[in-house]
C-alpha cells in the first residue's frame, strides 16, 4: 500500500523523521511504537498526506505521490486519520458522521445507511441526534472511530486511539480495529501497550529517535 | 444644573416625538454603519482567515499593520479617502465626495483592520484540530477553511459588530468625506458636533442618547458573543 524511500522529516534543525526504507502492505494490521519524541505522530502526519516529508519520496498503491494540491487531496480521501483526542465539530453526532460523506458528494439515502452502519459498530446507535460536544470521551472516541468508518477508508491510521478511554470502550474500538483487514482496510496504529500488538495479532513497526529501526512481520 | 435637566427632557421629547431631523440622522447612521460593515466584513475576514492560517516570510509584518491600521486616527482615513475622491483626485470624476457612498468607503477603510484583526484572533484562538480534521475526512483546503469558519462563527461575528461599532462611533469620516449634508449625509456624530456647537444642545443630546442606546445594544451583542 505504502512504499518510503529516503523519507526525512525536519522542524528547522531538527530531524524529527529519518526512514531509509519502509513498506506497508494492504489489508493488513501494523502496530506503530516508539517511546515520546519517537516520530510516531509525525509518521502518522505524512501517511495522512497532511504534512509533507522535508525530503525523500512515498509511493502510494504503487504510484509516486506527487504533493501538490489537487493529487494530494485525492490520496487523503483514501486515507483517513483518528486522533488520540479527536475534535468534533458543533453539531450533532451525525453532522460530525456525515461530514466526510457530504464531502464527497453522498447522496442523503446511502449517507443515512452509512452513518447508520458505522454508529451500529461503535455501539452508539440512537445517539444520531445526540450534541456532539455533550458526549463523554469514550463516546466521543467512538463518534470519531465512526465518522472514519463511515468513510470506508482504505487506510486507517490511529493515533493511540485507545489511550484516556475506559476499558469497556477501549475492547470495543480493539474489536473493531481488529475486524478492519478483513474487509481489505490497512490499519496502522500507534501505541505504547505491549499488550496491544499481542492481542491485535498484527505486524509491528517501531522507531526510535525518528529512526525505523524494526519491522517484524506475523 | 437646571440646563443639563431641562435640555435632557427637551431630548427625550425630540426622540418620543421622532423628530424628522433626528430620524434622519439615525438612518443615515445606521445605513452607511451598516453598508461599511458589510464591505469590511466581506475584505476583513478573508484577511484574518487568511493571515491566521498561513505561515509566510513577512507574516509579522503583516500583523503588525494590520495592528497599525486599527489605531490610525479616523481623520487620517478621511483625509487619504477626500484625496481620492476630491474633484482633483484620481477618483474625482465619479463624483462620490460628500455622498453616502463616500462614507460607506471610509468607514471600510477604517472598519476593515478591526474585523480582520479580532477574526485573526479568532483563529489563533481555535482548537489547532479543526482544519486536520477536515483536511483528513477528505474536505479540500477551502472546505477546510469554511469548515474553521463555521466553527468560530461567534468570534467571527464578533469581529463584524466591533467594525459596526467603530463606523456607527466615528466622526472623522464622516464630516469630511460626507460634508454633514443635512437630510442627506448628516449622521448621529456629525449632527451632534455641528448642533452643539450652534447651540442646539438638547438635539445634540438627543441624538447623543440615541447614539449610547446603538453603542449598548452593540456591546451587550458583542459580550453574549464572547461567553459562547
Amino acid at each position: 500500500m505504502y512504499r518510503l524511500q529516503s523519507i526525512r522529516k525536519c522542524y528547522g534543525s531538527n530531524v524529527a523523521l529519518d526512514i531509509e526504507a519502509l513498506t506497508i502492505a494492504g489489508g493488513r494490521l501494523y502496530t506503530l511504537t516508539g517511546g515520546n519524541g519517537a516520530g510516531k505522530s509525525t509518521l502518522l502526519s505524512i501517511l495522512a498526506f497532511l504534512a509533507p516529508p522535508t525530503s525523500g519520496e512515498i509511493f502510494y498503491a504503487g504510484k509516486r505521490v506527487d504533493w501538490n494540491h489537487g493529487s494530494v487531496e485525492e490520496y487523503r480521501r483514501k486515507v483517513t486519520l483518528l486522533h488520540q483526542s479527536p475534535y468534533l465539530f458543533g453539531g450533532s453526532v451525525d453532522d460530525n458522521v456525515a461530514f466526510g460523506l457530504k464531502v464527497r458528494g453522498i447522496r442523503e439515502e446511502e449517507r443515512r445507511r452509512r452513518i447508520d452502519e458505522a454508529l451500529d459498530v461503535v455501539g452508539l446507535r440512537g445517539f444520531r441526534d445526540r450534541k456532539a460536544r455533550e458526549l463523554s470521551g469514550g463516546e466521543a472516541q467512538r463518534v470519531a472511530m465512526a465518522r472514519a468508518l463511515a468513510l470506508n477508508p482504505e487506510v486507517l491510521l490511529l493515533d493511540e486511539p485507545l489511550a484516556n478511554i475506559d476499558r469497556e470502550t477501549a475492547g470495543l474500538l480493539e474489536t473493531v480495529v481488529a475486524s478492519l483487514p478483513a474487509r481489505g482496510t490497512t490499519v496502522v496504529m500507534t501505541t505504547h501497550d505491549p499488550d496491544h500488538q499481542g492481542r491485535l495479532n498484527g505486524d509491528s513497526i517501531h522507531l526510535e529517535g525518528g529512526r525505523h529501526v524494526l519491522q517484524s512481520l506475523r | 444644573m437646571d440646563f443639563l435637566v431641562s435640555s435632557f427632557a427637551a431630548a427625550l421629547r425630540m426622540i418620543g416625538d421622532l423628530s424628522p431631523d433626528v430620524f434622519d440622522a439615525v438612518r443615515t447612521s445606521l445605513s452607511v454603519a451598516a453598508g461599511a460593515t458589510v464591505f469590511a466584513a466581506l475584505l476583513g475576514v478573508p484577511v484574518g482567515l487568511l493571515v491566521g492560517l498561513s505561515e509566510f516570510p513577512l507574516k509579522r509584518l503583516v500583523v503588525t499593520l494590520l495592528n497599525t491600521l486599527m489605531a490610525v486616527p479616523t481623520v487620517v482615513v478621511g483625509l487619504f479617502v477626500y484625496g481620492f475622491l476630491s474633484r482633483q483626485g484620481p477618483l474625482g470624476v465619479m463624483g462620490l465626495l460628500f455622498t453616502p457612498t463616500a462614507i460607506v468607503i471610509g468607514g471600510t477603510m477604517l472598519a476593515a483592520p478591526i474585523v480582520a484583526n479580532y477574526a485573526l484572533a479568532s483563529v489563533r484562538g481555535a482548537d489547532p484540530r479543526i482544519v486536520p480534521t477536515a483536511l483528513t475526512l477528505g474536505a479540500d483546503r477551502f472546505r477546510a477553511v469554511a469548515t474553521l469558519a463555521g466553527e468560530i462563527r461567534f468570534g467571527i461575528l464578533a469581529a463584524v459588530i466591533a467594525g459596526f461599532g467603530r463606523v456607527v462611533s466615528e466622526i472623522g469620516v464622516a464630516m469630511m468625506l460626507g460634508g454633514n449634508i443635512r437630510g442627506y449625509t448628516r449622521t448621529m456624530t456629525t449632527a451632534i458636533a455641528l448642533e452643539t456647537s450652534k447651540g442646539e444642545f438638547a438635539f445634540g443630546m438627543a441624538l447623543g442618547i440615541v447614539l449610547m442606546l446603538v453603542a449598548l445594544v452593540v456591546n451587550l451583542f458583542l459580550n453574549l458573543l464572547q461567553r459562547r
